[in-house]
């Protein structure tokens, strides 16, 4: 049983190949002005790493904002459903996910089966999600990956407000003319992204497993402040970016199978 | 009275006609097409419509028939009484020959009108109705006489005041304790003064026959609407859609035709269940909506979602001010006599409402055990708790609503939004993913 799952994101697209159980290749692309494109890309790096050909996948599912553009699909899972199924798999103990994507933050309460009980999303705004942390890079003029490691430097914590976007770069202007240090504004930064995730989280109510996931789970920087703010520490799989495609290949593979709808 | 040159404007900005008919003319058109286009869903979504749907389609258009006949009826004399809120005493109204019609705004693009008078923050239905008085958009608005505003919440309040500027408003104050002797005798006493600012307004009497005859048109539509209900309990034999149109049109349409009409409809399912006509599979999930009202038309946003889904769900009640509520609950009479008639009307309106501007010793206990009810009885697998952006009292209520939901484990979701289309993609995210964890617990 050859499955592949592909998770089609606001800003780039992961494919997922599976075959058995075990993941054979990964594969992704920014998803830019064309998706569609970029999930043929993401789903033939994937199929190389695994040395496999497109006839050969028994079943193709696709997930993320922009699933309907998705090529081969022959079947959709929403992200929080994928989010629970792959939560579960690669951490049995999971109950609770917490994904951080570019442009959303949602998180998924779920059983030991990896069925979604209940879900979250942040309210329309980015600035929960990982595109807060590049404006805020911007403004700060550092290397979006220097953030985590900047912030993990700052000796205290000074507060801004993280209820939007723009009025988070202007809290950040204050400080820069308060003249803060960049580590303590990285930190700022952080801290109000885990603030607002932290207040989701909460309500959704928190079951551990904690299991964080999501682009932005590779930044040490949120990552830490996170911990700091649900007061336990979340636990992290290898590929926490690609834990939506896995889902989606894992729904593949029972579909395939005639498992469920 | 033309209160347009009489009143200084406090709250409305001057618009020069030009511009005025500009924006009417492009919000109206842009208003038909949403009215046609959620019309040619509705007819997609159900092949085998109800023939009956035809003549609720017909009147769905805000700036047709209904329209016509209301100037008609003004032009041999008769006044229209426009009401805000579900509070306001329709047969009174009635019985006073005039015509009771609400003006609630379900326009999005008037609601953007709306930001030039009050902030962005202000809940979408009160932006809205600002923006189409703004611009004269609303038909029902424009022909009402005076208006009934019942001070429920914030907004109503301060939108009673901006149209004023414009129109003959009559506030009424709603107490905000509801199990209280005291509230229900100043409830009863802002009704017996609505009855005669109605008489003394139309030049009508108020009879104990005309009250007589607007209470049983009321009891009529009360019954035909519970039997349209309860063919909702079932398999699903009309589309949630369908039923909410039905149910919503109520409040522009005449009573009496509207009842024969939804008498037809419900012959008619009565049929197809016979047949075992169903508009969707039988494991389609069944969905409740409750909180903000949702108006025709803009508001067919999330209903649309839900119906059109992938996978898709089936809506089968509501607990709305635009939806269930409108109808749900007769008056209650013992003897007709204009006293026990008043009375009556009294505690219908105050105390059948679910409202969440109403606290009591034990909160809004009476919504919850509305929605309990409503799960148990019609069978509801998962509820969305809908809320329009800037109504504090539905969104401040919600974490009581989900516990009571998770004690009898039924899954609701809280859906935010506002009147605006852009969001419909993000929406339509979260709606699936609602129905999707719905299927997988029906399935395991």
């Amino acid at each position: 049983m050859i499955t592949i799952g592909m998770d089609l994101g606001t800003q780039k697209v992961k494919a997922v190949a599976l075959k058995d159980g075990a993941v054979v290749g990964r594969g992704q692309s920014f998803a830019g002005f064309d998706p569609a494109q970029a999930a043929e890309h993401a789903v033939n790096d994937a199929l190389n790493v695994a040395g496999l050909k497109l006839s050969d996948i028994n079943h193709f599912t696709a997930t993320g904002s922009a699933m309907d553009l998705a090529p081969h699909t022959n079947s959709t899972v929403s992200m929080m459903g994928a989010d629970a199924k792959a939560g579960v798999f690669l951490i049995p103990q999971a109950r609770t996910i917490i994904d951080v994507g570019a442009e959303e933050a949602r998180a998924v309460k779920c059983d030991e089966r990896g069925l979604m009980m209940e879900f979250v999303v942040n309210e329309r705004c980015a600035a929960g999600a990982g595109a807060f942390i590049e404006a805020m890079a911007r403004a700060l003029e550092v290397n979006l990956e220097d953030m985590g490691p900047l912030s993990l430097q700052a000796e205290r914590a000074s507060p801004i407000n993280a209820s939007c976007v723009i009025f988070g770069e202007s809290d950040v202007v204050s400080l820069i003319h308060r003249q803060e240090s960049k580590p303590e504004i990285a930190r700022a930064v952080f801290d109000a992204m885990a603030d607002r995730v932290t207040s989701m989280v909460h309500r959704l109510g928190i079951t551990p497993e904690v299991v964080l996931i999501g682009g932005v789970a590779k930044d040490p920087g949120f990552v830490a402040s996170l911990n700091r703010k649900l007061g336990l520490m979340v636990q992290i799989p290898v590929y926490p970016d690609y834990v939506g495609a896995l889902g989606a290949a894992l729904t593949a593979a029972a579909r395939a199978k005639g498992a469920f709808k | 009275m033309n209160k347009n040159e009489t009143v200084e404007r406090r709250y409305l900005p001057e618009i020069s006609r030009k511009e005025i008919d500009e924006l009417k003319n492009t919000v109206k058109v842009s208003s038909q097409k949403i009215i046609a286009d959620n019309i040619e869903r509705m007819k997609k979504a159900d092949p085998h419509r109800p023939d009956a749907m035809k003549y609720f389609d017909d009147i769905a258009n805000l700036f047709g028939r209904r329209q016509q006949e209301i100037q008609a009826e003004k032009e041999k004399g008769k006044k229209v009484i426009g009401y805000l809120c579900l509070f306001a005493p329709t047969e009174l109204i009635s019985a006073a020959d005039a015509i009771p019609i609400r003006v609630n705004s379900g326009w999005y693009d008037t609601s953007k009108l709306g930001d030039r008078v009050v902030p962005v923050e202000v809940c979408p239905v009160i932006r809205s109705t600002i923006g189409a008085k703004m611009i004269e958009l609303s038909p029902f608005l424009e022909q009402s006489d005076a208006l009934i505003s019942v001070l429920t919440c914030d907004g109503m309040t301060k939108l009673s005041e901006i149209l004023s500027d414009q129109k003959t408003i009559w506030g009424m104050n709603v107490p905000r304790i509801k199990d209280s002797t005291q509230s229900l005798r100043f409830w009863s006493d802002e009704i017996r003064h609505m009855k005669t600012q109605i008489e003394t307004f139309t030049g009508n009497k108020i009879t104990r026959n005309s009250l007589k005859e607007a209470i049983t048109v009321s009891h009529r539509a009360t019954k035909v609407f519970r039997r349209l209900q309860e063919l909702r309990k079932g398999n699903p034999v009309i589309m949630g859609r369908d039923a909410m149109l039905v149910n919503q049109a109520y409040t522009w349409d005449d009573k009496k035709r509207w009842t024969e009409k939804t008498e037809a409809l419900c012959d008619e399912l009565e049929k197809r269940v016979q047949q075992k006509d169903w508009v969707c599979n039988s494991d389609t999930p069944r969905v409740m909506l409750t909180g903000t009202p949702m108006f025709w038309p803009d508001s067919w946003k999330l209903p649309t979602l839900v119906e059109e889904g992938n996978p898709q769900g089936i809506i089968v009640a509501d607990e709305q001010c635009s939806g269930e509520r409108i109808l749900s609950d007769p008056i209650g009479v013992d003897e007709w006599s204009m006293d026990d008639m008043l009375n009556a009307i009294s505690e219908r309106y105050l105390m059948a409402s679910t409202c969440p501007c109403f606290t009591s010793k034990d909160g809004n206990e009476d919504r919850i055990n509305w929605l309990l009810n409503k799960v148990k009885e019609w069978n509801v697998q998962g509820v969305i708790y809908y809320v329009i952006r800037g109504c504090m009292l539905y969104a401040m209520e919600y974490s009581r609503v989900k516990k009571a939901l998770d004690k009898i484990n039924v899954p609701v979701y809280y859906l935010d939004t506002e009147y605006t289309r852009e969001d419909v993609g993000q929406l339509k995210t979260r709606v699936e993913a609602f129905m999707e964890l719905l299927n997988a617990r029906v399935d395991f």
